[in-house]
């Protein structure tokens, strides 16, 4: 959550300074910069943890699972009982795409929590682009599915006739506005939990004597509610992927 | 705010792609399928046990049957066996006491015959003993010189009144 040592000395550290993106590696292609960042950083070790964590704790063999693989077997549960009840048995095809997500933005939050870790959806940019590809991937699934009679997603059945020219802008809006709903709920989440616990720990050291113990009482309490933020942020943002998804199945 | 400062938006995207494709295909590819793999083969390994412990069950089942059978077939057998030798112990004890009884009867009846005959005899030696005795006594009291009948005749007298 805090980076704060390059720039540190005596200046004073604003709670944002954590969320700051320093290249480790610069290259460029073609005049873009892909600089490998610690934001990258902490991509690839979320990504090395579920692979090898799912890799290594399921033995293929094994009738009995041990303790690690029961955790892994608790994930793919999880994911395949929220797509299967939420869209059903069409949902199957995408339980690959929905589990990864799941896992990439639950690790992704997990590993924001250990100190100094850097915490890649408490960006915009890359919540915005995951949830940009839900939006397209579902948007293309409902035309595929429906055709032209997709468009009829924003035609409420069993409302007044002179209420759909109010309604039909409504739900136009709505359904545009899902991938900006769904990558700033993600990114407001993070950065406000992180800025919160950057402010505290500013408190802890600011205070006078013994009484800076309150702000680390805090901070503790605030650890733990963070954990849980994010856990039920990777699990919300799983549960409206499937939502899309099964809209796309069923029209109104 | 670092996030809107678009110096790292190519950057962040791209390793974004990069690793998360690289998640997708590992995990859709290799993870989920060993995963579904292990589930699915604990599936039927549940499955067969359990029908094989139903057929284990109906087996016992079918032995549990056949035992209550043979029991049932036994206690019958002995309950026949138990009145058959019952009857026979008794038909046999019946006979032998007959037997017994009419030894016993006839073993009385000789015995009585005995008792009777000694009787007689003892009783017959005492009225000779008594008449001899009749005659001693005469004969040392008195000079009465009586004969065997009369004294015979006169103890036959005193015995009537006796008895009577």
């Amino acid at each position: 959550m805090a980076s704060s040592g390059e720039h540190s000395g005596h200046e004073k550290h604003s709670p944002l300074d954590q969320f700051e993106i320093n290249p480790l590696v610069n290259f460029e292609v073609g005049g873009v910069n892909l600089a490998f960042t610690n934001s990258s950083v902490s991509m690839v070790i979320t990504v090395l943890f579920i692979t090898l964590f799912l890799t290594l704790t399921v033995n293929p063999r094994s009738i009995v699972p041990s303790r690690m693989q029961l955790i892994s077997e608790l994930c793919y549960n999880f994911i395949a009982q929220l797509l299967n009840d939420t869209v059903g048995d069409q949902g199957k095809r995408y339980f690959p795409f929905v589990f990864s997500i799941f896992m990439f933005v639950l690790i992704g939050n997990m590993v924001g929590m250990i100190p100094y870790q850097f915490t890649f959806t408490s960006h915009i940019i890359v919540t915005f682009a995951l949830a940009t590809v839900v939006f397209i991937g579902v948007t293309i699934l409902g035309f595929v599915n429906h055709g032209i009679r997709f468009f009829t997603f924003f035609y409420i059945p069993g409302v007044p006739f002179y209420m759909h020219p109010l309604l039909i802008p409504i739900e136009v809006i709505s359904y545009l506005s899902r991938p900006i709903s769904l990558s700033v709920r993600l990114f407001a989440n993070m950065l406000a939990g992180h800025t919160l616990l950057k402010v505290f720990a500013g408190f802890v050291v600011s205070m006078p004597f013994f009484t800076g113990v309150l702000p680390l009482t805090f901070i503790v309490a605030l650890t733990g509610l963070e954990i849980l933020i994010a856990f039920l942020q990777a699990y919300v943002f799983a549960i409206l992927t499937c939502l899309y998804i099964n809209d796309a199945y069923h029209l109104h | 705010m670092p996030q809107l400062n678009p110096e790292f938006f190519a950057s962040q995207l791209f390793w974004l792609v990069i690793t998360f494709v690289f998640l997708f295909i590992f995990l859709w590819r290799i993870s989920l399928p060993r995963i579904n793999s292990v589930q699915t083969k604990r599936e039927n390994k549940i499955k067969e046990d359990i029908k094989k412990a139903k057929q284990l069950q109906a087996e016992a089942e079918d032995i549990q049957e056949q035992i209550n059978k043979q029991l049932d077939q036994a206690k019958s057998d002995s309950a026949v066996l138990i009145k058959s030798a019952f009857t026979k112990l008794q038909d046999e004890s019946s006979k032998k006491l007959e037997e017994l009884d009419k030894n016993l009867s006839t073993k009385i009846d000789a015995t009585y015959e005995t008792i009777e005959k000694n009787k007689s005899e003892s009783m017959s030696q005492i009225y000779e003993q008594i008449n001899d005795i009749t005659k001693l006594m005469i004969s040392k009291i008195s000079n009465i010189q009586v004969n065997d009948e009369e004294i015979k005749m006169a103890v036959e007298k005193i015995r009537q009144k006796v008895i009577n």
